[in-house]
């Protein structure tokens, strides 16, 4: 920024007639840039406070993140223990775990598990979905989507809905996995 | 046309389409609706009139007569506070305003005009002020045409109204939405009956209620707040409901007097999905069940809704006493109803009901995909296999189901059958499970012993 | 002026009203004087010109204007309608602001009460509504006319661009305006448009590079836009802010530019000679932009009158209806989807359209048809936009008529009741052969017209492409390609051999290296747009090239 003014702040012949000190020129001009950049600045800063602005810092949502109590507790299988109150389906292996959005990516309706024959199936339109959440038969468009897993230092399973994620390849690892073996 | 006679063209248009249009708006359809309301009252005092003869009485009976002929026009409204409620009905419901017409009756006997029934229990013990119209009777409060206020359909595919009107028997379910001992309530039988039957027909085996009872089909206890927009308006078409008649009542009722199966969004041959998918496991109850049972059903199930009431609107209602049995043979027989059995094993166990691709008796192997071949599969009736198992194996039938996947296929490509035995393991122990089996071996039909 | 002035008797003696005198009076009064500047109205042509600059409604008009501006065959008055339906939008927009609450819980019963319980609240709203509608179409059509009259040219670039922006801010004033009812047509539309948001690369949470940049459903730019993750209580305040305050006064700045520009830059139909006639704007330019406007308030009153606006029931966040749409106006884009990848087809395809709107002027060197219709002179400029026109209109068609549940194709004909098999399964053509087949399409079809140097014989050309269809489509019979789907082949193959290859061989191949490689690009992802269209609806084809990690799906 420095650069254009360089030259001015060398000792410049000035006309004898002025009556304006050798630097008078010099600090004029800085002052201008002071001021012009001053300006752009705060243009910059007020455009981006304002983009700011709109994000909301609290809304009236129910929490997209909850607790889902410990994860020592969670039997091998789909758990539908929170599907009523957060629309999720807790999955467990040998390895982790795994949350489902019980949504169908179909149309929203919620599909029911089906344990004998390792399937969800939406009671709207038919999509099947197998453990993997991917599409095995209906309309549906895409796989179910998997929620943000973690296990906190409690042993609580800590669900986030915001996070959400249904590509294979993204899907199976974290934070879509909570790796968890049973401590005997 | 030269440019004036364009321009006066277009004043005089304008001018004449605004008329038009504030006379449309000035001449509302409820307007004529509580004008008539008002000059019927008024002619029938002027009837009354004729019979006076005291000077005094006809005056002021002449000055009643004027003031209900001159009576302005408004737009009237009931604000039901706690329940949410804005309800203009009485604009046209004039009878009903108790403001217009304190004493609430009327000579009119037709509608809109006429008094609401019943009125020494039914608007003394519910207060229209404090509980609105839309309350009980359902329908679009805020609307002011009689089409919009009752039911509305729109030309094209959707189906507008989520709520219309509720007429006999069915706005008994509003009287069992708040008053849990409906069963003993004047007025609400239908309801009652309706609940009955459900108990009776071991529907809970199937649906579920608020998270009680088995788990092959939907949970039911929410069945009346189910949007339109769930049931896809081609199923309505097969089940062979008009279309200003699509609503959750019509779709609650198509499935007591129409066969399921025919109108539940199904697949069997694998023609729109990846895999056939089953058509709906709901016995034919339109078999079993007459006109007014089925009415009856519908009623209960649609006060089944899970829309909160405020505290002081509700009638609480003690549990009902188990029953106490010293018979096992009879306490099983009342635990096989409570749960619902009938409703796949038949009353008594004596009825297999059909499970579509199941095998069953009668099917010929050589036409795999014929649907009409699939549909007589069947499950084995329960009296003639009972006897086959011992107790031991019984207890772990009930309590481990049988899952649908392992049982026998008709056709081994088709579609997964829908009727299965559940595992009852969490819900049905102890005492319970012990005296239904002793129930369940004493109807078992003797095996032939040679 | 009338200075004997015989008051009339009617045959029997009585006295008639003078309307004359009455005027005169009520003119030449202090009250009418201090109100409308300029002495005693002569009716002179010096009179006319104080009534328009002394007049400060009127007087962003000239005082002149060449004769042919004032022909209903040159303008159609389409950029005067449009001021008028948005002078009718905003009387009507105020007066519904006085019954409307914009919160979750009353939003809808206000609508309700304006429908049945406010004095021509219905009448209010159906005009409000048909009016942004048709403000949509006219915009376009005005922008249209403007277009084939040429009339972006120097001097107007910048006032094109202008306009371009508030054919944008319109169709965003509608969007907005959508969601005010609170019926379940407005959230779902409403949904629908701004999930499209939320595929923004780098900034939305479903977009490339989205999550990398730490992009979640609250905290990218759909969140921004909603004020929540969904569509709820702070989206419709949001909204309600925007299309009452926000966006109108932005539209009215701009207006203003527009106007002033217009003006400045010799106000409409651009001279062909010199000396051509010139006549006064008062009384004739005035008394046609009046016929137009009280056309247009005829013609909307009367449509509101016939025609109620659609209220379904109060929005439902639970339950999807089957299918949903967007707008009308947006359901082209929303038609895209099925062609591309979210963020294509809803971030890239529509920015790219706006610009390269606005880029139209700078690109477009030819100072030939400035003022007049005129297809012979610019034939490449005009079919191409024309053809651009066309496919936003067939898209909106097909998304609006042809799509039914599950967004399945239905023809318009066909019952909704029916259900229909799902499509047959899509393929993808492998990377390498999709980016080849990418390459070339951008390389030869950027470089090869340029580079041929002879005029092309078109007789002898379309010969030749009829041949290449009927051996391709030969082979793709051999293939066990249905009949049924060769006449997207041939259509979409002629329509890209015409317009994408013909036409800018022979009319653009002369522009500069860089006017000539822009306009190129964009006609070739024109064109792209509609050949890729053929693939998926006739071959199955769901993505030439795709690139999942970068959710490039072309």
């Amino acid at each position: 920024m420095s650069e254009p003014t360089t030259p001015t702040s060398q000792p410049i012949p000035v006309p004898a007639s002025k009556s304006v000190p050798a630097n008078a020129a010099m600090t004029r001009r800085n002052f201008l840039w002071l001021g012009w950049s001053a300006l752009v600045v705060f243009f910059t800063a007020s455009a981006a406070a304002t983009a700011r602005f709109f994000f909301p810092n609290v809304i009236y949502e129910p929490s997209q993140k909850f607790n889902a109590g410990p994860a020592k507790d969670y039997p091998m299988g789909v758990s539908l223990k929170w599907q009523n109150e957060q629309r999720v389906w807790i999955e467990r292996n040998e390895k982790g775990f795994t949350v489902f959005w019980a949504r169908c990516t179909h149309l929203g309706c919620t599909p029911n598990w089906f344990a004998d024959q390792n399937r969800f199936r939406c009671p709207c339109h038919g999509s099947n979905f197998n453990i993997e959440g991917d599409v095995i038969a209906g309309p549906a468009p895409k796989p179910l989507y998997r929620c943000a897993v973690e296990i906190a230092s409690t042993g609580d399973l800590i669900i986030d809905k915001a996070i959400l994620e249904n590509r294979p390849g993204f899907r199976d690892k974290s934070p879509f996995f909570a790796q968890y073996q049973a401590t005997v | 046309m030269s440019l004036r006679k364009l321009f006066n063209f277009f004043n005089l248009s304008i001018l004449l389409v605004f008329l038009i249009a504030f006379w449309i708006d000035y001449h509302r359809e409820w307007k004529i609706y509580q004008r008539a309301y008002y000059q019927k009252t008024a002619d029938s005092l002027g009837k009354k009139l004729a019979t006076l003869s005291d000077p005094e009485q006809k005056k002021a009976l002449k000055t009643q007569i004027k003031f209900w002929r001159k009576h302005p026009l408004e737009i009237k409204q009931i604000i039901a506070k706690d329940l949410g409620r804005v309800d203009r009905c009485i604009t046209c419901h004039v009878a009903m305003d108790e403001f217009t017409n304190p004493s609430l009756t009327s000579d009119i006997p037709e509608n809109p005009y006429k008094a609401h029934p019943d009125l020494a229990v039914l608007v003394k013990n519910h207060p229209l002020q404090k509980y609105g119209c839309t309350t009980c009777h359902a329908g679009q409060g805020l609307s002011t045409t009689l089409e919009e206020a009752h039911y509305k359909v729109t030309e094209g595919h959707t189906v507008v109204w989520e709520e219309p009107i509720l007429k006999q028997p069915y706005i008994q379910a509003s009287c069992a939405k708040c008053h849990a001992d409906f069963e003993k309530l004047r007025g609400a039988e239908m309801a009652a009956l309706g609940k009955d039957l459900f108990q009776k027909h071991g529907c809970i085996g199937c649906h579920q209620l608020k998270g009680v009872g088995g788990v092959i089909s939907v949970d039911l206890g929410d069945i009346a707040d189910k949007p339109l927009a769930r049931i896809a308006p081609h199923n309505f078409e097969e089940a062979g409901v008009p279309h200003d008649k699509y609503s959750v009542q019509s779709w609650i009722e198509a499935h007591l007097t129409k066969d399921p199966m025919d109108f539940v969004s199904n697949d069997p041959l694998g023609k729109f999905n990846a895999e056939p998918i089953a058509p709906s496991g709901m016995p034919p109850y339109y078999k079993e069940l007459k006109e007014k049972e089925a009415k009856a059903l519908t009623t209960y199930l649609l006060s089944l809704s899970n829309k909160s009431i405020p505290k002081d609107y509700y009638v609480y209602a003690s549990p009902k006493p188990e029953p106490n049995f010293n018979n096992a043979v009879e306490h099983g027989k009342y635990v096989f109803n409570k749960y619902g059995c009938q409703g796949c094993h038949g009353m008594d166990a004596k009825l297999g009901r059909r499970n579509f691709n199941a095998l069953g008796p009668g099917q010929d192997s050589s036409k795999p995909w014929e649907i009409e071949e699939m549909a007589k599969g069947q499950e084995p009736t329960l009296v003639d296999v009972v006897g086959t198992y011992t107790r031991g194996e019984l207890k772990k039938k009930i309590q481990d189901g049988v899952p649908a996947s392992s049982l026998a296929k008709f056709n081994p490509d088709g579609p997964i059958p829908p009727l299965y035995m559940p595992s009852w393991r969490e819900k049905i122990k102890g005492q319970e499970l012990e005296d239904l089996v002793s129930y369940l071996l004493s109807i078992a039909k003797k095996q032939e012993s040679w | 002026m009338a200075d004997i002035v015989t008051p009339p008797v009617s045959p029997n003696g009585r006295k008639r009203l003078d309307f004359d005198q009455i005027k005169k009076t009520v003119i030449d009064s202090q009250i009418w004087r201090s109100i409308f500047r300029g002495g005693v109205w002569k009716d002179t042509p010096r009179d006319r010109a104080a009534h328009i600059i002394g007049n400060v409604w009127l007087h962003l008009h000239p005082v002149k204007v060449r004769k042919r501006a004032i022909e209903w065959t040159y303008t159609w008055g389409l950029g005067g309608i449009s001021f008028m339906l948005f002078l009718i939008l905003t009387l009507t927009g105020v007066l519904l602001m006085f019954y409307y609450r914009p919160t979750i819980d009353l939003a809808y019963r206000d609508m309700k009460d304006l429908e049945f319980a406010v004095t021509l609240g219905k009448l209010m709203r159906n005009a409000h509504r048909w009016s942004a509608q048709a403000m949509v179409v006219f915009v376009i059509l005005h922008m249209m006319r403007v277009f084939l009259t040429a009339a972006y040219k120097k001097p107007r670039e910048f006032n094109w661009g202008v306009g371009v922006l508030l054919l944008t801010f319109t169709l965003f004033l509608s969007f907005t305006g959508y969601l005010l009812p609170w019926d379940q047509l407005a959230i779902w539309a409403v949904t629908v448009g701004t999930n499209m948001a939320g595929a923004s690369p780098f900034l939305g949470n479903e977009g490339p590079f989205g999550s990398l940049m730490g992009m979640r459903i609250n905290n990218d730019i759909r969140f921004t836009l909603l004020g929540g993750t969904t569509v709820g209580e702070n989206t419709l305040l949001r909204f309600y802010v925007l299309h009452c305050v926000a966006v109108p006064l932005l539209v009215g700045v701009l207006l203003i530019l527009h106007f002033w520009r217009i003006r400045k830059d010799s106000f409409s139909a651009a001279p062909r000679d010199p000396n051509e006639e010139k006549v006064e704007v008062w009384p004739n330019l005035i008394v046609r932009e009046y016929m137009a406007a009280a056309g247009c308030v005829l013609v909307i009153l009367l449509w509101s009158v016939l025609q109620n606006a659609p209220l379904e029931v109060v929005a439902n966040p639970n339950v999807t209806p089957n299918p949903s749409k967007a707008p009308w106006y947006f359901v082209g884009l929303q038609e895209l989807l099925v062609y591309f990848d979210p963020w294509i087809a809803g971030v890239v395809i529509p920015t790219v359209i706006i610009i390269g709107l606005m880029a139209i002027p700078y690109l477009d060197e030819d100072p030939r048809g400035v003022g007049y219709y005129s297809i012979r002179e610019r034939p490449f400029a005009n079919t191409l936009f024309l053809l651009g026109i066309a496919m936003w209109f067939i898209l909106i068609f097909i998304g609006y008529f042809c799509r039914g549940p599950n967004y399945q194709w239905y023809w318009p004909w066909e019952s909704w009741l029916k259900v229909k098999a799902p499509p047959p399964p899509t393929w993808s053509l492998p990377m390498w052969a999709g980016g080849l087949l990418l390459l070339a399409y951008f390389g030869l079809g950027l470089v090869a017209p340029k580079l041929i140097q002879k005029d092309i014989n078109w007789k002898k050309a379309f010969l030749w492409c009829g041949a290449a269809l009927t051996g391709f489509s030969l082979i793709c019979l051999f293939q066990g390609i249905t009949w049924d789907r060769l006449p997207w082949l041939y259509f979409f193959g002629f329509a890209y051999f015409l317009f994408g290859f013909l036409v800018p061989q022979r009319y653009i191949r002369t522009l500069s290296w860089t006017r000539y490689i822009v306009t190129m690009s964009l006609v070739l992802m024109m064109m792209g747009v509609l050949l890729k269209m053929g693939l998926r609806l006739g071959f199955d084809i769901k993505y030439v090239f795709t690139l999942p990690q970068f959710s490039l799906n072309i």
